[in-house]
């Protein structure tokens, strides 16, 4: 389907690039009296056609039509074809060549820029693999040491000492599920090839999961939501949205120092839902504010294993899935104080489909 | 034997999710019987009738929707899935062969035995079909199932029969995940491209008019893109 719009467009071009020369050269010849600058005219218009469409095809095909033009035109006799001149078969054949040339070029180009992004991506995911896989030996130490101190000691382990241990490895291993939830989530998204499965997803229900699952996970920190009061259904992969509005929220829990209010805003705004999500801690800090969904790496390199937080893979998830859903995550400072998160999403066409 | 005590039987192939899953439910005084595959699950379910039944979907042998499939031709038993982190088709796919519900791993242990004991006390009201009075209550809510009445802190709920046939279907199976394509059958008979729409509009009037806050406790659960749930009556 797309290949052959593509096609037609290609087609397009090449007519139009060929037709324009034409007059342009019939222009040229009533102003200037003379053809010094026909062929010029074509070989340029056969470059242009070889170097912007998709396939040989259109170059070479531009070249024939060229060779045909001037021949009719632009040569004795005029408006009359003569294919036998060893003139015009020469000429012919640098139109060829240039067309050939140009295109085999153009397709070189193409393929180094192809390269050059795969081999990114690759980089940035042995990347990130290489510093997630560092972060998940920290916790995983903490629990295999706490388990074997147990084990081996566990007449002569006082009581409290044990219950510590265990709470120990029962935060490492939250932590862990947390860390794996978001993996998960980015063998999901995997760059631009994106297995997003949108389905259509009522925001109340959707905001009402969301809330009660991270109510789970920090019971204390209550959050004030403001959604509209309206039936809203919007298209997305419910499970990843989840993650970014857990992600967020839990960033506000655990960053954001001396948070009184943590709060949840959709609101409608013509066929976009915008959510926001709003806290009066601290704020980001000023250096990493522009690196914040992408800086993990940048981050990880130069901090030593000391500060291990979910934060920036999280964050770098969470933009993630939000551009796979065709939208883009911002982070600001408020002049209030505090951190503001948003973005928006499109929401599902009103069907005027009505209850029964 | 001791009859107080509920057998539950327990097929999973990981002993250490074994171990620690029967650990908590000894704990809870729950007599537990345990295999490791799906054959051994349906030969152990023949020999001891437990009441409810562990399931991990991901078993050695073959599926553990088989299990369910070859207990549901003869059984209620209630059926509690574990699952991976999986897509919702498979929540659906077990929900609809006959699955009480699922948990999700990784899971809490408080998680699981609430989900447990919801299992066995919606097979219950199954089995006693009408409760005594033909009401349930739930909180606030009471549905009184002769009169059609719903009240919400003794305050009458007007509800459109639609509305109240929902309602009448989720509290009739509380406890238990109803799949969206298991509500619309009952409801309207016939499952078509709008019908989750449909049950989506009446779903949110419904919480609208029962006071629903997202977030809060409420009746009824959503279980995203599976279905609805309504909270058991003594959770």
């Amino acid at each position: 389907m797309k290949k052959a719009k593509k096609t037609i467009c290609d087609g397009c071009f090449t007519v139009l690039v060929l037709v324009s020369a034409f007059f342009l050269n019939l222009l040229l010849d009533y102003w200037f009296d003379t053809i010094t600058l026909v062929p010029m005219i074509f070989v340029l218009g056969v470059f242009l056609v070889s170097l912007k469409t998709q396939h040989f095809f259109w170059g070479i095909a531009s070249s024939f039509v060229s060779v045909l033009l001037v021949n009719y035109a632009f040569t004795y006799p005029y408006f009359g074809i003569d294919l036998v001149s060893p003139e015009c078969i020469v000429s012919a054949l640098i139109m060829l060549a240039v067309a050939i040339m140009t295109g085999t070029l153009t397709m070189q180009i193409r393929k180094t820029e192809q390269m050059k992004a795969e081999i990114e991506k690759e980089s940035m995911r042995a990347n990130l693999l290489r510093a997630i896989s560092h972060d998940l030996r920290t916790p995983l130490t903490a629990v295999y040491g706490s388990c074997s101190a147990i084990i081996e000691n566990y007449d002569s382990l006082e009581k409290a000492d044990q219950i510590k241990l265990l709470y120990g490895i029962q935060q490492d291993a939250q932590w862990l599920i947390r860390m794996v939830e978001n993996l998960l989530s980015v063998t999901r998204i995997d760059g631009e090839k994106v297995l997003v499965k949108k389905t259509p997803t009522v925001l109340e229900e959707f905001i009402d999961t969301v809330l009660l699952k991270f109510k789970k996970r920090c019971p204390d920190v209550s959050v004030i939501t403001d959604i509209p009061d309206t039936f809203v259904s919007i298209p997305m992969d419910a499970m990843l949205m989840e993650q970014v509005l857990i992600n967020i929220l839990e960033n506000a829990v655990y960053h954001a120092k001396g948070m009184t209010q943590l709060r949840l805003t959709v609101v409608l705004k013509d066929n976009q839902a915008c959510f926001s999500i709003s806290d009066n801690g601290c704020g980001i800090d000023k250096d990493i504010l522009p690196n914040l969904f992408t800086g993990y790496l940048d981050r990880h390199s130069e901090s030593s294993d000391s500060s291990r937080s979910n934060m920036g893979i999280g964050l770098s998830v969470c933009a993630a899935i939000v551009r796979a859903h065709g939208s883009k995550i911002t982070a600001a400072n408020q002049k209030s104080g505090g951190a503001v998160f948003q973005f928006s999403l499109e929401t599902e066409a009103e069907d005027g489909s009505q209850p029964i | 034997m001791d009859h107080n005590r509920y057998k539950v039987l327990l097929i999973e192939d990981e002993s250490n999710i074994r171990n620690f899953v029967k650990t908590i439910l000894h704990a809870k005084d729950y007599q537990v019987i345990l295999a490791d595959s799906c054959q051994q699950g349906i030969l152990m379910y023949n020999s001891h009738l437990p009441d409810l039944v562990i399931l991990d979907l991901g078993l050695p042998d073959r599926d553990g929707l088989e299990f369910i499939r070859h207990i549901r031709k003869t059984d209620v038993t209630p059926v509690l899935v574990l699952s991976a982190r999986t897509t919702e088709e498979d929540k659906i796919k077990a929900l609809d062969l006959g699955a009480n519900d699922y948990v999700t791993k990784p899971f809490g242990t408080g998680e699981l035995l609430a989900r447990v004991r919801a299992a066995l006390r919606s097979c219950q009201i199954s089995r006693d079909a009408a409760l005594p009075d033909g009401k349930f209550q739930l909180l606030d809510l009471t549905i009184d199932y002769n009169r059609r009445l719903v009240t919400v802190g003794g305050n009458e709920v007007n509800l459109t029969p639609t509305e109240y046939n929902i309602l009448d279907y989720l509290s009739q199976n509380s406890g238990k995940v109803l799949t969206y394509s298991a509500i619309i059958k009952q409801i309207w008979g016939f499952d078509d491209a709008g019908s989750v729409k449909k049950l989506q509009v009446n779903m949110a009037n419904l919480r609208k008019k029962l006071g629903a806050k997202p977030g809060a406790e409420n009746y009824i659960v959503n279980e995203l893109g599976v279905g609805y749930r309504m909270n058991d009556t003594s959770a």
